[in-house]
């Protein structure tokens, strides 16, 4: 266990796990220093999304062991799992994952953001979006840019140790991405949680990134990755 | 010859007879209702009792498919289980099943020497046939099914990913069932709680067989318009007439929302 994670840092997301399915099978085994923004590229069906699903907790490792820092968030060996709501991680998955029935504001102020409910945090937050005057808006009435920016906002509000971002900007048209990203830059700049950034433009990694590491479909069905280098 | 792609002719002509099938009988029970006896005729005696009966009634099968149908919509939308498909082919029987048959059945399970009936009748003293949880139960049998398919398609159209990710920010399960699943399917619900209280509202066979025909406890309207018709009481076409507003009025207020629940399971 851990002889792939070669460096430890006193706060980091340390990551060896497997998952197996049917015709699918994922080797992970990296780990990530808070503070730091780790861009994970790869081909389609290459199993980025389940790595990020088995870090937020919405997938378990068939074998092998998740933890950040001393808290450990999935151990086959010792059958702990601990579920996505207590484990502070903020995602943005593929299409925003928007709740189509609230409003953008109850959308933001979902679960942990409900905290800054009328605060000058939450106000930050709009502002930095420019989501001034769709508050009260459904998702459905959004432009694909809107609804990603509503994405993030609702991500960066809420308090988390770790952060998700499955292609955040994939959906955006050139003006809106490069909005979407200075305020990515922006945010991780203070931010010192964790930062998992799934993306395939490599303008947008070498901007935000601070290491890189590319899944490959290697043998057949098997998937394996290690950290390319570290920091 | 109009300009433009063409289309097969002659369709509109053969879809005729579909509309004049479906639509002749509405207008003929217009045309036989004596209007001026209309109010008189619904407000008589043995409707108002037949109406105050089929609204408990409807409404208490109704509310039992809610409870007891959402929670199984929900599992034969998202979890694999041994005999699911037998479970779901056995919970849409009923929609294809002569409801004369589904009464029959019930009498075997609940009634005094049924299944389980003989058992609580023996062990509690209950008997349910012939009664009007009876009657509640034969509506149920015959209208549940509506509402666990129009909610198991409505559940299945759930995007998995959007309910992760209210976990993720932390919401449990239950709440994130309650907040966002349930949120999500609101209009697929609200389509499906009309359209089971519609058809539980229309059923005779099930509750003739199971529950009788007594004015007053197991008389719901579709059965005091039979008996009526049996009598020559002109009150049945009164009475007739007021279940076709009903339905009408039901599937106008939800203008089509059904419709495209049922297809696409809503959102």
């Amino acid at each position: 266990m851990g002889k792939c994670i070669a460096q430890r840092w006193t706060v980091s997301l340390e990551i060896d796990c497997r998952l197996r399915r049917d015709k699918f099978s994922l080797d992970a085994c990296f780990a990530v220093a808070a503070g730091s923004v780790l861009a994970i590229t790869g081909t389609n069906g290459s199993g980025k999304t389940s790595t990020l699903d088995m870090i937020a907790g919405l997938l378990a490792c068939s074998e092998g062991k998740i933890s950040l820092s001393s808290k450990v968030f999935d151990d086959s060996t010792t059958n702990q799992f601990v579920q996505p709501e207590l484990r502070g991680v903020s995602t943005v998955f593929q299409g925003g994952g928007l709740f189509s029935h609230l409003t953008v504001e109850k959308n933001i102020l979902f679960g942990r953001g409900s905290m800054f409910r009328s605060t000058p945090r939450f106000d930050a937050t709009i502002e930095q979006f420019n989501l001034n005057g769709l508050l009260k808006r459904k998702p459905s009435t959004l432009s694909g840019g809107q609804r990603q920016r509503v994405a993030l906002a609702r991500a960066f509000l809420a308090p988390s140790e770790i952060l998700l971002l499955d292609e955040p900007t994939s959906s955006l048209d050139a003006i809106s991405r490069d909005e979407v990203r200075r305020a990515m830059k922006t945010f991780f700049e203070t931010y010192n949680g964790v930062v998992i950034l799934v993306s395939h433009d490599d303008a947008e990694i070498s901007a935000l990134a601070t290491a890189v590491i590319n899944i490959k479909l290697a043998s057949g069905m098997t998937t394996a990755y290690q950290l390319g280098h570290n920091l | 010859m109009k300009r433009g792609l063409s289309t097969p002719g002659g369709l509109p002509i053969v879809a005729l007879p579909a509309i004049v099938i479906v639509i002749l009988p509405v207008v003929a029970v217009m045309w036989r209702t004596n209007w001026s006896s209309f109010f008189s005729s619904i407000t008589s005696d043995s409707s108002r009792t037949a109406l105050n009966l089929s609204l408990q009634t409807s409404l208490a099968a109704t509310f039992m498919a809610l409870i007891f149908g959402t929670p199984l919509a929900w599992l034969l939308a998202n979890r694999e289980f041994k005999f699911k498909s037998l479970i779901r082919a056995l919970c849409v029987l009923p929609m294809v099943l002569p409801p004369v048959v589904g009464g029959v059945a019930l009498l075997y399970a609940f009634g005094r020497r049924g299944l389980i009936g003989a058992v609580l009748d023996e062990w509690f003293g209950i008997q349910l046939a012939f009664t009007e949880t009876a009657a509640v139960l034969a509506q149920f049998f015959i209208a549940a099914p509506f509402f666990i398919v129009v909610m198991e398609a409505a559940f299945g159209q759930v995007d998995q990913r959007v309910v992760g990710t209210a976990r993720t920010f932390g919401a449990g399960p239950w709440r994130t069932f309650v907040t966002i699943t349930l949120g999500l399917v609101r209009p697929s619900l609200i389509a499906a709680l009309v359209l089971t209280w519609a058809r539980a509202l229309g059923e005779f066979g099930a509750t003739i067989a199971f529950a009788g025909n007594t004015p007053g406890r197991t008389q719901t309207v579709p059965l005091a318009v039979y008996s009526q018709l049996e009598s020559g009481d002109d009150s049945a076409l009164a009475l007739s007439m007021l279940m076709m507003i009903v339905c009408v009025v039901a599937l106008v207020a939800l203008r089509g929302t059904w419709v495209s629940a049922l297809r696409r399971g809503g959102q």
